[in-house]
């Protein structure tokens, strides 16, 4: 089982969810963070003091999957996240040990 | 030693109690707009759009307020121009072009512009006030149509050219003392003049700016349901000076306007709620849907604050909640609506309470409801003050008369906004942003948002090494 992690673009977040699904992968986890990388941040004027705003909203997606299909999904997040711009964001992918489905107790890749 | 002091600050025509009244009315009314609208639309945008929605309220209250000074409260209060023979539309149709400069037009009596009304007691600088608040709501309510993708610099130009144009008018026609007036409709406090109008101008000015984003009308949730909460109550209880102000004496028929304004809204509130409950699709109350009734139940009183009895107000709430309800949920869907992105509602909750208050005055006004003051000596209406609707007087004449301004109201507004619009879209360069800014929202155009968090750490360094002299 691996896990997928992919930081995104906030606006490009429906997108993403309805290509997963299309994979057949049903469980997925959303988080907003702020990341910073090669987009450089912008900068808020109040009250006449220049803030820069070094780190730029994103969105964290976490999904676990089985090893036959990770491909698959990591190929729908690229395209569906994708807008040829900087600061599209990245994806990457761990082995994960274990897991549990806390209301059926399920094991493994049953859980999924 | 004390009289002649006392004598100086009270002149024999002002009234301190009238006076008082009508400053705190002006106050109120300035309320509902600062910081009312403000964060009443606020949170009813996306949070994306709460710093250029709260900008373009507080710049519109100022561009009126100057507007007002330098011509717009004479074209819309002080003496007619005259064009046309005495009593001929075109000598009922505007003022003078002049500002208020001297210091009688500041501390003088204040009088009605086509001596409609005997001198009031208490000063121009007053009146001026107090008629400046109702003019400057008026576009900040049409605003909540176009919210989310209108230009800055348009807006600053669109406010001064449509007061000028179109509130000025009809304003002159309704309550200057011009042809409407002198013809014998009657606006209470703005139900035309204000609500009307501003429901016309959003239907126009939405279709003339064109639909926001099609991705930011599919997510058009509200940012903060606590700060809508703040901003409508602050319009109700502001609505005290909207329509107790009115009168212009601090009197009888105030204290029944002011009742009457509450208890209609009441009756709007809990109307909406009703109907989202029993006849919605989901069938449940909603705070939002509440909060359009209670505007419904205020913007449909307003004409008739102090011509309908408590029995009368209460139909006025229940049948313009109702009204708007059903314009709302089914008219909507319908062309020319459909068609139109008015982003806030603000045709249904002002333009048809509006136009459903002004002529109900025509239907509910009780005639033993009196107005005092006495009339000048140009009154041809329905004087002394009161007014008799159908279930009254027995007779369609108020209705016709309130039908009349009505279709007047809605043609100027909306051939006066399409001016507007058109000649401020031609000096621009176009009345919206670009969509990659639209997308953005504040911090593209204002390089601000509501919440800024920057970072969740601390500065490394103190400035000191940038600038010596700090510590």
């Amino acid at each position: 089982m691996k896990l997928v992690t992919a930081v995104v673009k906030p606006f490009k977040l429906d997108e993403v969810k309805v290509a997963v699904k299309e994979v057949g992968v049903t469980g997925l986890t959303v988080s907003q963070v702020k990341g910073s990388g090669h987009t450089g941040g912008h900068v808020e004027v109040f009250r006449g003091k220049e803030y820069v705003f070094d780190f730029v909203d994103k969105i964290q997606i976490e999904i676990i999957c089985t090893d036959e299909v990770v491909d698959q999904l990591i190929d729908a997040i690229v395209n569906a996240a994708r807008t040829d711009t900087v600061g599209d964001g990245m994806a990457w992918v761990t082995d994960v040990e274990h897991v549990v489905r806390i209301r059926t107790n399920e094991r493994g890749p049953e859980a999924l | 030693m004390l009289t002649a002091a006392t004598n100086i600050a009270y002149p024999s025509w002002l009234n301190s109690g009238d006076n008082t009244w009508q400053l705190v009315s002006a106050t109120l009314v300035g309320l509902m707009s600062l910081p009312g609208l403000a964060v009443l639309y606020g949170g009813l945008v996306r949070k994306k759009w709460i710093v250029n929605t709260m900008l373009m309220t507080f710049s519109a209250f100022s561009l009126t307020l100057i507007v007002w000074m330098l011509w717009g409260y004479n074209m819309a209060f002080g003496p007619l121009s005259h064009f046309g023979a005495t009593g001929s539309f075109w000598s009922g149709f505007i003022g003078h072009f002049e500002p208020l400069a001297t210091s009688s037009s500041e501390q003088g009596q204040a009088v009605s512009g086509a001596n409609t009304l005997v001198p009031f007691h208490f000063p121009t600088a007053t009146l001026a006030y107090f008629q400046f608040v109702f003019a400057a709501i008026t576009p900040i309510l049409f605003l909540g149509a176009l919210v989310g993708r209108l230009k800055f610099k348009a807006w600053l130009l669109i406010v001064p050219l449509w007061i000028t144009m179109v509130y000025c008018v009809n304003a002159a026609l309704l309550w200057g003392g011009g042809f409407f007036a002198q013809k014998g409709a009657v606006d209470y406090s703005g139900g035309y003049v204000i609500h009307l109008s501003a429901g016309v101008a959003a239907f126009v000015g939405a279709w003339m700016v064109g639909p926001r984003r099609w991705q930011d009308r599919e997510n058009a949730f509200p940012s903060n349901l606590m700060m809508v909460a703040v901003g409508a109550g602050i319009l109700w209880l502001g609505w005290n000076g909207f329509n107790g102000g009115d009168p212009f004496y601090a009197g009888a028929d105030a204290a029944a306007a002011v009742l009457n304004t509450n208890v209609a809204t009441a009756a709007g509130l809990l109307t909406w709620i009703f109907w989202d409950m029993f006849l919605s699709k989901q069938k449940k109350p909603t705070f939002l849907g509440a909060i359009n009734g209670m505007i419904c139940g205020l913007v449909a009183i307003t004409p008739s604050a102090g011509w309908v009895n408590g029995v009368g107000a209460i139909c006025v709430g229940v049948i313009a909640s109702s009204i708007v309800w059903i314009a709302w949920t089914y008219i909507s869907k319908l062309r020319p609506f459909s068609l139109v992105d008015d982003a806030l509602g603000v045709v249904y909750t002002h333009g048809f309470a509006g136009l459903t208050g002004g002529l109900l005055v025509g239907i509910l006004a009780d005639p033993s409801m009196v107005e005092y003051g006495v009339k000048g000596k140009n009154f041809k209406g329905p004087g002394n003050i009161h007014v008799a609707g159908w279930f009254y007087g027995h007779s369609f004449h108020q209705l016709w008369e309130q039908c009349l301004a009505a279709v007047w109201i809605i043609c100027w507004t909306a051939f006066g906004t399409f001016i507007v619009f058109t000649v401020v879209k031609f000096l621009v360069g176009g009345l919206r942003e670009s969509d990659d800014v639209l997308r953005e929202g504040d911090i593209a155009i204002h390089e601000e948002e509501a919440f800024p968090e920057p970072t969740f750490g601390e500065p490394m360094q103190t400035p000191s090494h940038v600038h010596s002299d700090n510590v």
